[in-house]
């Protein structure tokens, strides 16, 4: 059991005379049983990010630390920590046993007998007892998978690193794999970073999520923190599906004033922006409610288009019915499923004040975000 | 031994990094060695790591983590094949300039110039084996090229005994010149021959194939391609499975006839495959040593056929001019080098190597 | 065989103008009729190497040089003495084509291991390769003098090895120990580059997971990456075998004379059936078959491997 440090943790490479940056001064500290999602879209630096804690990339400044013990320069095989790769890269020419039994015939002493043991064991553990004969080749992928995180799990390491390791599934597995996973690292307690660019995962599985864009690092917070409470515009809109919807506004006196509406806000909001002016507006799809009643935060809009999903519908709005399309700003909200409305319907549309996120429009830094509490009192369950 | 690390360390250590002061170094220096002394004893940081372990550290952070720890897999063998390529190509070099010849037993390194080279640009001889040698890595490297290519289309449309005729096609190219040679003999002889008595059902000939000295340098560059127009073959099947289906759909739409496919399409992308059979037929095409001995049994090939790869053997082991020989084979090599050092600093540009 | 039809379409513009012939279009059948000839072509002078081996003086003035032999002109006389000449150069062969082979192949290997897939600066790896793959075409002839010098003067293994010669065993054969390491030295570029254009092709994934397994550089290659070489092993001493008992030069230089008890089977067959009276080509096609055998059989029992190694 560890906790892992990184300290600005930065990574450039050579690419001919320029040199590109692929982590910038990144820093988080993971807890000691801690299971945290690294995400982000792709080139954002999270596999790079991952392989340098693994040792297999160089890191270029900065300092990573295991239990407060330095490992910069401690090769890959002394850091003891287990990888389970997006390939899985299991030994094609050994058996699931052997595959399994490698990681500890070459980094302990332990006699045959006890290593045949922990195999068998940890076999069982993932239901694969019967595999532990055959060939990856005679696997199918989901086995495959299984033998993989097998072969992290029996070398009980200080710290796992799992790279992408679902995407190869297909959706259904990947949903059993997620849960599976999750009940998994919770009852070895080991230390787990978990790199992912999908977002389900990231919600679903991780106590805290770090989100990359661009090498640098988003936001490091738990789940429901980095959806309600975004640190800047990126994660707003990474997170979230439909994602958030913005609007450019211009703060005049309390008034947000965008290019087809204006939205007073009261006094707690205004206080929270300080001096910016050029903003923008966030508001989330389910926060959108349709309403018959008229106000300040009330819009008329037409239904552009309607996309049902059984549980609910995603409908598109315009606020202007006879803007050109590509100029048109569009507000997307997730409705009720059994809510119908059609295409063409005038409706109106409410945005809640105490569900809007402001950002400031030069630099995305978040201003003003619902708050946490707000939100569970949103929730009705 | 030791003076020799410390001065490598220093030279190549990093100037960032841990460069803790070291006072003490000469004292190390004189105590013979002591190689975990030093570093030890006054960098309190890393008590466990001695002079060669940071010499280790330092080099990997030179040139890469895993550089020490690989070098025992390739720097023994590079070593070996360093000493008897490069190594001999010098000492070749260094041989050219003296004047070693006969039975001396070991060349007289004192009296270095280049009379071998002013002897050489005198020679007709060696004139006529340079100007055959350029004919034939031309003529040869070209006609391979264009039968292995029209082969390769061939035989790439999805034809049935694919297998057996790529086998056959590639057959002699397992054969040795010495082999090769003795069929070539036969076909060309003049009463018995093949080759006379096609040509002879057209009216023509007989012609003596190995003994006119206008024609026999191409009889011979005819025999070569023969042996390895299979193995231009091979390469440009390998780079046509490479092209993806969809640019013979693309032009087929396009209503480009098959030639004009091939022409404008497809051998346009075929630029990487010619390039590298090109360049290893050149290199066989300078070998072609092998096959001018044995088609007489000695080192004196057949008059018009002399190349440089001959001469310079025959030179050297029959004449015992061995200054000479070696300054006829500095001249090959160059030629070589002509060849195949464009060739890798294309494959470095590539991302090939 | 869909696959098939499409290419076989390649002509498109051509595709509706062409018509059958019971299932076989006349653009097919020209096709075959080229492919047939160019075999033809091919094996033409290997098919009158063969016949004439077997024909008597009389026989091969008599018929066509392509022709079989009659009953009467049918001899195997020549073989009878082409063996006789060539089973000591055989052997001599074998005794440094094996070893040269195999230990090439076993060195070029871990050269290419140790070139490919351990992590360090790419463009220092750049010039150990380039100096690596130059040394592939360079001409034996830039160092052949210096080789026999190595050899003869510097290298003495006549006198190194004199506990051998004292064992009754000809001092000849230093020839074919040097044979065996000259091979090797300049076996080592291309058996490099062969394995290292596999190598390259493994699974990056797999190796780092055995690092992180905490194997290191050595167990990788001893548990990993060789027992996965078997089928590059294949191509590299298939290819290896034909190149260093088909190659003439070296033998000629180190071992120099075919009456030397050493000498290598090219040596003796380069000189074969040459006597004042002329040439006896059917003594020399014998000659010639039966130097070949080993390196045919091989070609024709691993064909694939072959054509991958000289396409490497």
């Amino acid at each position: 059991m560890a906790t892992l440090e990184l300290d600005s943790i930065t990574k450039t490479f050579q690419d001919g005379d320029e040199e590109i940056v692929a982590v910038d001064d990144v820093s988080m500290s993971i807890d000691d049983g801690e299971f945290l999602v690294v995400v982000g879209p792709s080139g954002c630096g999270k596999s790079t990010t991952l392989r340098m804690v693994a040792g297999l990339e160089t890191i270029t400044a900065g300092t990573l630390s295991i239990d407060d013990r330095v490992v910069n320069d401690v090769k890959s095989q002394d850091r003891d920590i287990a990888m389970v790769f997006q390939s899985y890269a299991l030994y094609p020419h050994m058996s699931v046993r052997q595959n399994m039994s490698f990681g500890l015939e070459e980094s302990t002493d332990l006699p045959d007998d006890e290593i045949n043991r922990m195999v068998s064991e940890t076999g069982e553990m993932l239901g694969i007892s019967n595999l532990l004969d055959r060939k990856p080749s005679d696997l199918s992928g989901g086995q495959q998978q299984r033998v993989a995180l097998g072969r992290a799990i029996v070398r009980d390491p200080e710290v796992f690193l799992m790279d992408e390791p679902l995407s190869n599934l297909d959706a259904k597995l990947r949903a059993e794999m997620r849960t599976e996973l999750q009940r998994l690292q919770n009852d070895l307690g080991v230390t787990t970073v978990y790199v992912t660019h999908d977002q389900t995962e990231a919600m679903t599985m991780g106590d805290r999520i770090a989100i990359l864009d661009g090498g640098e690092l988003q936001q490091i917070a738990t789940p429901l923190e980095c959806y309600h409470e975004p640190s800047n515009q990126f994660v707003a809109s990474f997170l979230g599906e439909p994602s958030m919807n913005f609007f450019d506004v211009t703060l005049e006196d309390d008034r947000l004033v965008g290019d087809e509406f204006e939205y007073p806000i009261d006094a707690d909001v205004r206080a929270d922006l300080g001096d910016a002016s050029d903003l923008v507006l966030g508001i989330r799809p389910e926060a959108v409610e349709l309403v018959d009643e008229a106000g300040d935060h009330e819009f008329e809009t037409t239904v552009d288009v309607v996309e049902p999903m059984g549980d609910e519908n995603t409908v598109y709005l315009h606020f202007d019915p006879d803007a050109a399309p590509e100029h048109a700003s569009v507000l997307v909200a997730t409705i009720d499923g059994f809510n119908r409305v059609s295409e063409g319907d005038t409706v109106t549309a409410r945005i809640p004040e105490d569900a809007i996120h402001l950002f400031d429009r030069s630099t995305g830094e978040a201003l003003h975000n619902r708050s946490m509490k707000d939100a569970a009192d949103q929730v009705d369950l | 031994m030791l003076d020799f690390y410390r001065r490598l360390y220093r030279t190549i250590r990093p100037s960032s990094g841990d460069d803790e002061p070291r006072p003490n170094d000469g004292e190390v220096r004189a105590d013979g060695g002591v190689v975990s002394d030093g570093p030890a004893a006054d960098s309190p940081t890393e008590p466990d790591q001695g002079a060669t372990a940071r010499l280790k550290a330092a080099l990997d952070r030179r040139f890469g983590s895993d550089f020490m720890e690989s070098s025992i897999f390739w720097l023994p063998p590079f070593l070996l094949m360093g000493l008897f390529v490069y190594g001999a190509v010098i000492w070749n070099l260094l041989i050219s300039l003296t004047d070693y010849e006969r039975f001396e037993n070991a060349p007289d390194y004192s009296n270095l110039d280049f009379e071998m080279y002013t002897r050489a640009f005198a020679d007709s001889g060696f004139i006529d084996a340079a100007v055959n040698t350029l004919i034939l890595l031309v003529l040869f490297t070209m006609g391979t090229l264009a039968v292995g290519l029209l082969l390769a289309i061939l035989i790439d449309r999805g034809i049935r005994f694919e297998n057996s005729f790529r086998t056959i096609y590639l057959l002699p190219m397992s054969l040795s010149f010495v082999v090769t040679a003795q069929f070539w003999l036969w076909i060309y002889n003049y009463n018995n021959g093949i080759a006379n008595s096609v040509i002879g059902t057209f009216g023509l000939g007989p012609v003596s194939w190995l003994g006119n000295q206008d024609i026999v340098l191409y009889a011979i560059i005819f025999a070569l391609m023969w042996q390895f127009s299979g193995y231009a073959m091979v390469v440009y099947l390998a780079g046509l499975r490479a092209i993806p289906r969809e640019h013979y759909e693309a032009a087929k739409v396009d209503g480009a006839s098959s030639l004009k496919m091939y022409w404008r399409v497809i051998i346009p992308q075929l630029k990487g495959a010619t390039i590298s059979a090109a360049v290893v037929l050149m290199v066989f095409g300078m070998k072609a040593f092998d096959f001018l001995y044995s088609l007489v049994g000695g080192y004196r090939p057949p008059n018009g056929a002399d190349i440089l790869a001959t001469k310079m053997v025959r030179e050297a082991y029959a004449n015992l001019n061995w200054a000479y020989g070696s300054a006829i084979a500095i001249v090959l090599f160059a030629m070589a080098l002509g060849v195949i050092g464009p060739y890798l600093v294309y494959e470095y540009r590539r991302d090939n190597l | 065989m869909s696959d098939e039809e499409l290419r076989t379409d390649g002509g498109g513009a051509t595709a509706d103008t062409r018509w059958n012939l019971g299932g076989v279009t006349i653009e097919d059948a020209a096709l075959y009729l080229v492919l047939a000839f160019a075999a033809v072509f091919y094996l033409v002078p290997i098919e009158s190497g063969l016949v004439t081996s077997f024909k008597t003086g009389t026989a091969i003035i008599e018929t066509a040089p392509f022709a079989p032999p009659g009953p009467s002109g049918f001899t195997f006389e020549k073989w009878q003495t082409a063996i006789d000449a060539l089973l000591r150069g055989m052997g001599n062969s074998l005794l440094y084509a094996v070893p040269a082979t195999v230990i090439s192949a076993v060195v070029g290997s871990i050269t290419a291991y140790g070139l490919t897939i351990p992590t360090w600066k790419k463009s220092y790896k750049a010039v150990v390769l380039m100096l690596i793959i130059a040394g592939i075409f360079i001409p034996y002839q830039a160092v052949l003098v210096p080789l026999t010098q190595f050899w003869s003067q510097w290298a003495q293994l006549d006198q190194l090895l004199s506990f051998v010669w004292a064992l009754g065993i000809s001092n000849d054969y230093a020839g074919i120990v040097e044979l065996v390491i000259t091979h090797v030295a300049y076996g080592i570029p291309i058996c490099t580059l062969l394995f290292r254009t596999y190598y390259k092709t493994m699974s990056e994934e797999m190796i780092e997971s055995a690092r992180l397994d905490g194997a290191t550089l050595r167990r990788v290659y001893r548990r990993i990456v060789l027992p996965l070489s078997g089928p590059m092993f294949a191509v590299v001493l298939i290819y290896q075998f034909t190149q260093i008992w088909n190659d003439l030069l070296f033998t000629l230089v180190l071992v120099s004379t075919e009456s030397s008890p050493a000498a290598p089977v090219v040596l003796i067959l380069a000189g074969l059936g040459t006597s004042l009276e002329g040439q006896d080509f059917a003594l020399r096609m014998a000659g010639a078959f039966f130097a070949a055998l080993p390196t045919l059989a091989v070609y024709i029992f691993f064909g694939e491997e072959f054509a991958e190694g000289v396409a490497a």
